[in-house]
């Protein structure tokens, strides 16, 4: 049993959405690390300077903690430690926290640097599989878009659905 | 589905109604549901109650009226259908037969699951409605006539009973028939005060009998009073109604039967003979028919008003009948056409009657709850902007050229909290509901599941009116239903069984609430055969819950906890009234996901009791502020017995817990910075290096300065929590912790504390059970392998484990 496969449907390609996008949607493009990844404009809500966040004890590892946004609590994810790209935790100036929605829950995603918006035809797609034949279902594909830069293209909702 | 019961998915303005519809339908379902009950309980006493009866055919006029007004089809045909029953049983075409009672009482089930099916929560109950419609359309083929000869043998009025409602005439039948004596008042009113005056002479008169009619005499009054004849059914003599109903203008007579001797009281000379006229009290009617008694002529010459309101109450609006009801009727029943006193006061009273309706319908507001939860989040935010003007009220402090600014700073901040607390205050206020909502729908199912089960249950409430926060109210009635279930089930025994041991064949459920400081305590007690603990233990081990070393090591209390467990039960076949896999288990996470906790006590043979302790509100919280290595926590200040200085020579240690003597007594003690892993600096721990928070850890190892353990108490259970600085107490707005933190336990959500911070709230429930458990198991389970019992090493996976705790 694959336990990849079901969820696999969750993940809309990123090709099919730009078709029903007009053949054109908008990625913003953000580092974790050295990586570039983008995720859909439409997901985020609001893009944060870091703020005072509390540690959660006994949460998963990959949690930051929680903050208040304007009175409304948000868990702050670390993707870094989520993608086990690291162990250790680091934050800086230039990084950034992501709020968005995802599955029914707001919640903050903290990155390392966010870099700018992407338009991104179907042209500029790849799909996943030129990665290799099993990627997570939060990995949508790979956007190239004029320029050199190359995007790993995410779709939240896999990674909250537990 | 739609078509039937609501209108369909209506757009936004029509969405709104629909709530509306939909709140008030169901608070008219939740009171007929109590009034059935009342009536269960009156009738099965032997005895009646004509003014229940109307107050359930009230109801299910109403939603009658209310479902035709937003076509919900099926609702409305079962309220017609109801409404012809009830008005039969009303008018005593039929009987109050628990047969009878079972249909009203499926309809009331059936209401529910119409309503819920119209919110989309549920498939419509077509087929069950159905079979019930055809139901009552049996028991109305099933009238008997009505035969009326006994008030013939009664010395009235024959133009008084030809002006007599049909309900009036069968009130007047049933009474007599059941032996009542009848008594005839006089009584003069104010025009100015009649209304009041009328209800006062009603609520005297109700403990002793009915009021059957009232009437204007036509005479004895003038341009500011007019006399009403008040026919009256009464058990009790007529001295006794006199010493009841006194009165400046009051005269009590008997109406006696033709030829009987007259009744001895009504020859006793009155007691307060000045206020009687001697000529009524003493003379049979007949022969005072002279002075007081209207001729039938005068009788029917009477404006009487049956003609503007139809006798035949289906057709009145509810409005009407509540709303317009002349105060004089029984109940306010259309039957209420009896008598306005004089046109005058007709019309006055009407217009009182109308503008007190308008101003009663008023006076309520149904307000989503969600409103309120905005309002007092909004009421969080002021208390930061209060802390935030301390600040500044600290900074001006240290500015002498400002002392007078000081001053008037200090006076607006004190007016400032005052007010704030008090808006704080109504809101809690607001969002409190009386348990007997709840408290409602479980008198329904243990009246349901023990005729289900034949076994006969009395169930005794205590409390009802006890407040609690409307969200636990909501999130209460699941868990209760187990309970009653289980008690229903497991707990009463058969009805031979009983009577065997000795027992009253009649089982009984108390079912208790009540405020204990800041907790609300709900007790469920049943005198059933209470929980052997071999039959528990052997079924625990037959499940696997637990092995049977381990439950030889078990202590009483702990063998009573295995019913929490998941998977428990000790039938092996679910029966239809419990053990369908719904089990305690479930019962206890509902309650601690409300903070509370659930206690069992019982004795085998006696009986078994269920305690349930909350918190009144999930809202608002008082906190004593906490640090721990560096990190701010608040621990619910209603759980908090106090805080003691920590001193680490007093702690001993037994088999791995650590405890310390606190008043002669053991207290088991967990410091929370091992419990939480915080102690330093582990690899990956986060520190906000911009905004400083958490502060790094004050407390370095080596120079050990002052700490303190917090005592924390709920439900008897008792655990000193170590920590490093008690920083205050404060009352907190407290928030729940997002979908994707929901595994994590130790905690209630967590509160902003100004300055952007996040507190979390400590689940002190959650934690004393967690240490206790922990350390029990620890002790009775080291030699043996426990999986089971490690079920936080996937949440503490990051540090060093269990280990930590030792």
């Amino acid at each position: 049993m694959n336990p990849l496969a079901p969820r696999r449907i969750e993940g809309r390609s990123a090709m099919q959405r730009a078709d029903e996008l007009g053949k054109r949607a908008e990625y913003l493009a953000f580092l974790l690390g050295t990586e570039a990844y983008a995720i859909e404009i439409g997901t985020i809500v609001e893009i944060l300077k870091p703020l005072p966040i509390t540690e959660v004890p006994r949460a998963d590892p990959g949690v930051v903690g929680v903050m208040s946004v304007r009175g409304r609590l948000v868990t702050v994810i670390d993707l870094k430690r989520r993608f086990r790209l690291t162990r250790t935790f680091s934050m800086n100036k230039k990084s950034r926290i992501l709020l968005v929605d995802a599955a029914g829950e707001q919640i903050g995603l903290l990155v390392d640097e966010v870099v700018q918006v992407y338009r991104l035809a179907e042209a500029d797609i790849e799909p996943p599989h030129v990665l290799g034949s099993e990627q997570p279902p939060h990995v949508v594909g790979i956007g190239r878009p004029p320029g050199g830069a190359v995007l790993l293209l995410l779709d939240l909702t896999p990674l909250f659905l537990d | 589905m739609a078509e039937h019961s609501g209108g369909g998915r209506g757009e936004s303005a029509g969405d709104k109604a629909r709530e509306e519809f939909f709140s008030e339908a169901q608070e008219i379902v939740d009171g007929l549901s109590r009034d059935l009950l009342a009536l269960d309980d009156v009738s099965r006493r032997g005895g009646s109650d004509a003014e229940l009866v109307n107050d359930v055919f009230r109801a299910v006029h109403t939603l009658k009226g209310l479902s035709g007004l937003f076509g919900a089809a099926m609702m409305s045909g079962l309220s017609h259908e109801l409404e012809n029953l009830l008005d039969d049983l009303r008018l005593g075409r039929i009987e109050l037969t628990p047969q009878v009672l079972d249909l009203l009482f499926q309809s009331v089930e059936l209401y529910g699951r119409i309503l819920a099916a119209a919110k989309g929560d549920a498939p419509e109950p077509a087929a069950e409605v159905k079979s019930l419609l055809a139901a009552l359309g049996q028991v109305a083929q099933q009238k008997g006539g009505t035969a009326g000869s006994v008030v013939a043998q009664y010395e009235l009025d024959p133009g008084l009973l030809g002006v007599l409602t049909e309900y009036e005439e069968h009130r007047l039948r049933t009474n007599l028939q059941a032996g009542l004596s009848l008594y005839r008042m006089r009584v003069q009113f104010q025009l100015a005060t009649i209304d009041s005056a009328l209800d006062e002479l009603k609520a005297k008169t109700r403990p002793h009998g009915e009021i059957i009619t009232f009437l204007p005499t036509g005479e004895g009054g003038d341009a500011e009073s007019v006399e009403l004849e008040i026919l009256v059914a009464s058990r009790a003599p007529i001295a006794t109604l006199r010493g009841a109903i006194t009165g400046p203008n009051i005269a009590i007579e008997e109406v006696r039967r033709r030829d009987a001797a007259p009744a001895m009281d009504s020859i006793r000379p009155p007691r307060r003979a000045s206020e009687m006229p001697p000529q009524v009290s003493i003379a049979p009617p007949a022969a005072t028919g002279a002075g007081t008694e209207p001729p039938p002529g005068v009788m029917s010459d009477e404006p009487r008003p049956r003609t503007s309101i139809p006798p035949a109450p289906p057709a009145v609006p509810a409005a009407s009948i509540t709303g317009f009801g002349i105060p004089g009727a029984p109940s306010g029943m259309p039957s209420g056409v009896a008598a306005p006193p004089a046109p005058q006061a007709r019309e006055q009273g009407k217009a009182d009657n109308r503008e007190l309706t308008l101003r009663s319908v008023s006076q309520t507001v149904r307000v989503d709850i969600r409103k309120l939860d905005h309002l007092m989040n909004i009421v969080g935010e002021l208390a930061i902007v209060r802390g935030a003007v301390a600040k500044l009220q600290e900074r001006v402090r240290s500015q002498p050229h400002l002392r007078e600014v000081m001053s008037d700073l200090q006076r607006v901040q004190r007016a400032f909290e005052r007010h704030l607390a008090q808006m704080q205050n109504g809101i809690l206020e607001v969002r409190m509901v009386p348990l007997g909502q709840v408290f409602d729908k479980l008198s329904r199912i243990v009246r349901q599941l023990s005729r289900e089960h034949d076994k006969p249950v009395n169930l005794v409430i205590t409390g009802a009116e006890t407040e609690i926060d409307k969200l636990i109210v909501e999130e209460l009635s699941d868990p209760l239903m187990h309970m009653m279930r289980n008690a229903v089930d497991h707990g009463i025994e058969e009805r031979d069984e009983r009577m065997r041991v000795g027992k009253p064949p009649v089982g009984t459920i108390a079912l208790n609430a009540f405020q204990k400081g800041n907790h609300v305590v709900i007790e469920v007690e049943d005198d059933g055969k209470g929980m052997d603990p071999a039959l528990i233990v052997a079924a625990a081990i037959r499940r696997g819950i637990v092995s049977e070393a381990e439950a030889r090591e078990m202590g009483a209390k702990e063998v009573l906890g295995l019913v929490f467990e998941p998977g428990f039960t000790t039938k092996d076949e679910a029966t239809a009234l419990s053990g369908r896999g719904v089990g305690m288990d479930v019962v206890k996470t509902n309650i601690a996901g409300l903070g509370g906790v659930v206690d069992i006590t019982s004795e085998v043979g006696i009986g078994t009791k269920m305690t349930i302790t909350l918190p009144i509100t999930l809202a608002i919280i008082s906190v004593l502020v906490v640090e721990v290595a560096g990190r701010t926590f608040c621990m619910p200040l209603a759980s908090v017995e106090e805080a003691i200085v920590f001193d680490e020579g007093d702690v001993r240690t037994f088999e791995g817990r650590e405890v310390m003597t606190q008043r002669g007594a053991t207290l088991p003690i967990a410091r929370l910075a091992k419990l939480f892993q915080l102690d330093g600096v582990r690899p990956g721990v986060w520190i906000n290096e911009e905004a400083k928070t958490p502060k790094p850890p004050e407390v370095r190892p080596g120079a050990k300065p002052k700490s303190y353990v917090v005592i924390a108490t709920v439900a008897e259970r008792r655990v000193g929590f170590v920590v490093d600085k008690l920083v205050g107490q404060q009352d907190i707005v407290i928030k729940a912790l997002g979908k994707s933190l929901k595994r994590v336990r130790g905690f209630a959500g967590a509160t902003e504390l100004g300055d952007q911070r996040v507190g979390l709230v400590l689940d002190a429930a959650a934690l004393i059970h967690e240490v206790l458990s922990t350390q029990e198991n620890r002790f009775a389970l080291a030699a043996i392998e426990p999986p089971r019992q490690l079920p936080r090493a996937e949440l503490g996976s990051r540090g060093d484990g269990e280990e930590g705790l030792l």
